[in-house]
């Protein structure tokens, strides 16, 4: 079963180093952060999904499409009972809707999308090792690089050895179809019990296996693959830069691309 | 001059182990020399091997007693990665070892920790990509990649470190035909390049290969020879829980002169001492299948595409069982035999054309009612084991379909007697041994009595005492009337057991009859990359009917 979100593709975003495409996140995330007008939240939600388009990504949007919708309709539909407005839509006891409220709703909803939908676009064009090699070049230290990049790197293994004992517990009489939500968080014990022991002894068999092919957390390694900023990677920082810049000036500066203030 | 590898009064117990997993080990290798470990299950051959690179005692603590020394230097003094300078070490699960992305990035992994230059790892993953054969997979993914190719790449990840000394536990055993060949292959390749190589392997025929078979008992070394020495001792074999070799059993049955290794030899043999005639080839039955109602399975036209992948894993099977058969399903990885099996009990549904449960669709049954139907075994019992005591874990297919709690005991205790574990209700499943927890599993699908029971490689991991106790009990329950399907490699196993054999190859059935009329003809098993076991190939040059050792005895005195 292949559950690894890496699409082996050629396109400039794969061919960035990956320090450019770790800070290329971190701006644009901060990017998201900048305005809470569902408008402005819509281009910057656009302008991902172009980059996605434009690094053959897009595929992976796809397949997880059902998350970030459901993402969006949470967020959407529980912003509004919390944050206030000035312009009353609804009115009902505790709760009470206004139409800033709800507009902030689907900003933060849009926002948090996005933001998922970044961190896919990452690890559909870096490949888990480039990921790891961009930690360390980037200084952070080799057993913090290597311990995060393989929690990311088991996921799919786990996802796939939980489908078989799914499979493996359905065949033995185990009704997921049915049943109240509290019996069905009784019949999770099945799944999760086997999982839970199927990750340890995978984790300790693989800690085993590293050892015995010479790894050590604490000494230098060589990277097969170099890492090399080229004149694309110092670009594309700048351009990320630049709009952020102008992103920070139309909020703080023309105070547009707020529809709540006082909140991010 | 010291020999290379040297191994003095080593002894050692596991922490909380109430006995020594290793007693007095004393070996000696004194450079290119393949040696193949075998031994019954818990013997401590894994034990034995991980001390070679100081996994034991640094890895797993206990208490260790007695010098294991490569070229001079004390093992237990260095860390497991010191070791791998010397000692390559490809562990039993190889799945759990392939970690990077490529193909390329896993076989730089061992030479990038040891700091070699880019120019040097380069031309290692050249080097070693050719050896395992894989080089023209070099940016594949290591998941999309067949068990063999997978076992080949974690032994190519192991040799790029350049070690004197090669270390597999049991490579060969999640493997079909084509994919241990693969491997040992790589094996004698290795041996030319004047370096040691240490297997642990079941079967005895990869034990033909070495130039020394180490046996083990209980913790123990209890016999080290060539395996012209080592093999033709049956008694002692069989207390090590090893098949014997067919062709040595049949002689000494036979009370005929000579050991014959191997089938060739054996045939040799026969031929120059005149001991038994060949028989005109044996007529092959027509199948007079019964044209009875119903078949108690069927599959008309059935095509299945797997989805993500849009590529067709079954294309027009036609295919009905019987109640009361004994199937094996053959094939190799890949071949489409557990695609197959899983549409029997609802797993999956055909992309196109019908699977029938007792003339209904299988489609129209729910979950459960077909859970009654059709029960079906994973092959590793750990992805379904969960329950705090053995009378929970058999009890829960019952109590989720809504059985109340008296017959949910009366049934469990059935199932732990036909399993041959009376008794077991209040034991903890984990603590029990993999061929105990392999039997658990097949009684927590037994105790809803169903009646076509499906077993995905029943006897993968299991050691030969176990595999036969695991093959006796399904061969019990086929004559009480329950319907036995399984999916294995292990060719002995079908030919013992079997009723009728089908053999799948590229989604789609090669051949099906009875097992006595497939096994016969090898063309055709070949095309699957399959080959029948000893005795059945001696069967067929003789022309007799035999299937297994006995049947040829009683034959051959007849």
């Amino acid at each position: 079963m292949n559950l690894f979100l890496y699409l082996d593709k050629n396109s400039w975003l794969h061919r960035l180093d990956p320090r450019t495409k770790i800070i290329g996140v971190i701006l644009l995330s901060c990017l998201c952060l900048c305005f809470n007008h569902p408008l402005y939240m819509a281009a910057i939600t656009l302008g991902v999904v172009l980059i996605a388009i434009l690094s053959r990504s897009l595929r992976n949007l796809w397949l997880l499409r059902i998350i970030l919708l459901l993402l969006f309709l949470f967020s959407s539909l529980m912003w509004p009972l919390f944050a206030k407005g000035p312009t009353s839509l609804l009115s009902w006891g505790f709760i009470q809707v206004s139409r800033e409220s709800l507009l902030y709703g689907f900003a933060m909803g849009l926002r948090l999308s996005t933001f998922v939908a970044i961190g896919l676009i990452f690890l559909s064009t870096t490949r888990n090792e480039e990921f790891t090699n961009g930690l360390i070049r980037s200084g952070i230290p080799y057993p913090v690089a290597f311990a995060l990049s393989t929690a990311l790197r088991l996921v799919p293994t786990f996802a796939g050895a939980g489908a078989t004992i799914v499979q493996a517990q359905i065949s033995r009489g185990l009704d997921l179809e049915s049943g109240s939500i509290f019996s069905r968080f009784r019949k999770f014990t099945p799944q999760a019990i086997p999982l839970f022991i199927y990750a340890i002894r995978h984790t300790h068999l693989l800690a085993m296996a590293l050892e015995s092919k010479g790894f050590s957390p604490e000494s230098k390694r060589t990277l097969y693959h170099e890492l090399r900023m080229g004149r694309t990677d110092y670009i594309a920082i700048a351009l990320l830069l630049l709009l952020l810049g102008f992103a920070i000036y139309i909020r703080f500066g023309l105070g547009l691309g707020v529809i709540l203030t006082g909140r991010m | 001059m010291r020999p290379y590898l040297s191994i003095q009064n080593l002894s050692f117990t596991y922490r909380g182990g109430n006995r020594p997993a290793l007693k007095n080990i004393n070996a000696e290798i004194d450079g290119a020399t393949f040696v193949v470990l075998m031994g019954h299950g818990g013997a401590g051959k894994s034990t034995l091997c991980c001390s070679l690179n100081s996994l034991i005692p640094r890895f797993f603590r206990g208490e260790y007693r007695g010098h294991v020394l490569i070229k001079g230097k004390e093992v237990p003094c260095h860390t497991v990665s010191e070791m791998s300078h010397h000692v390559g070490m490809v562990l039993q699960d190889f799945e759990s070892q392939l970690f990077s992305t490529n193909v390329e990035l896993e076989m730089a992994f061992g030479p990038e920790n040891h700091c070699l230059s880019r120019k040097e790892i380069g031309r290692r993953i050249e080097q070693y990509l050719t050896f395992v054969g894989l080089k023209s997979f070099r940016q594949r993914e290591p998941a999309t990649l067949s068990g063999g190719q997978k076992q080949r790449l974690a032994i190519g990840s192991v040799l790029s470190l350049e070690p004197e000394i090669l270390v597999m536990d049991e490579p060969t055993t999640d493997l079909d035909p084509v994919g241990r060949e693969e491997v040992l292959s790589l094996a004698e390749k290795f041996r030319q390049e004047n370096r040691i190589l240490l297997i642990v392997d079941h079967e005895p025929e990869t034990a033909l290969r070495a130039d020394q078979v180490w046996l083990m008992q209980e913790g123990e070394v209890i016999a080290k020879g060539s395996p012209e020495k080592v093999l033709p001792n049956l008694s002692r074999l069989k207390s090590c829980g090893i098949k014997p070799l067919p062709t040595i059993e049949l002689f000494e049955k036979m009370g005929w002169a000579g050991q014959p290794l191997t089938v060739e030899s054996a045939i040799n043999l026969i031929e120059r001492h005149h001991l038994v005639g060949q028989r005109g080839p044996f007529p092959t039955t027509v199948p007079s299948r019964s044209m009875k109602s119903s078949p108690l399975l069927s599959a008309e036209a059935l095509r299945f595409v797997y989805p993500r992948f849009q590529t067709e894993a079954l294309h027009d099977i036609d295919l009905s069982i019987d109640e009361g058969e004994f199937v094996a399903l053959l094939g190799q990885n890949g071949s489409g035999k557990t695609t197959l099996a899983k549409h029997f009990n609802g797993l999956l549904k055909p992309s196109s054309g019908r699977v029938l449960i007792q003339g209904r669709f299988a489609a129209d049954y729910s979950h459960r009612d077909l859970a009654r139907m059709v029960g079906y075994v994973f092959q590793n019992p750990d992805h379904q084991i969960f329950a705090r005591t053995v009378q929970e874990e058999v009890g829960f297919g019952l109590k989720a379909l809504g059985e109340n709690p008296p017959t949910i005991s009366k049934q469990v205790a059935d199932a732990l007697e036909t399993v041959d574990l009376q008794g077991y209700e209040e034991k903890n499943p984990f603590a029990l041994t993999r061929g105990e927890r392999q039997r658990i599993a097949v009684a927590s699908v037994l105790a809803t009595q169903p009646r076509v029971i499906i077993l995905d490689e029943p006897t993968t991991g299991l050691d030969y005492p176990q595999q036969k106790n695991m093959m006796e009990m399904l061969r019990h329950l086929n004559q009480k009337g329950h319907t036995i399907v399984i999916i294995t490699h292990s060719m002995w196993v079908a030919a013992e057991y079997a009723t009728r054999t089908i053999v799948m190859k590229d989604g789609s059935i090669l051949a099906d009859g009875r097992t006595r009329d497939i096994f016969a003809d090898e063309a055709i098993l070949e095309r699957a990359s399959l080959r029948p076991p000893p005795i059945v190939r001696l069967s067929n040059w003789l022309g007799t009917q035999a299937l297994t050792l006995e049947e040829m005895v009683k034959e051959l005195k007849g």
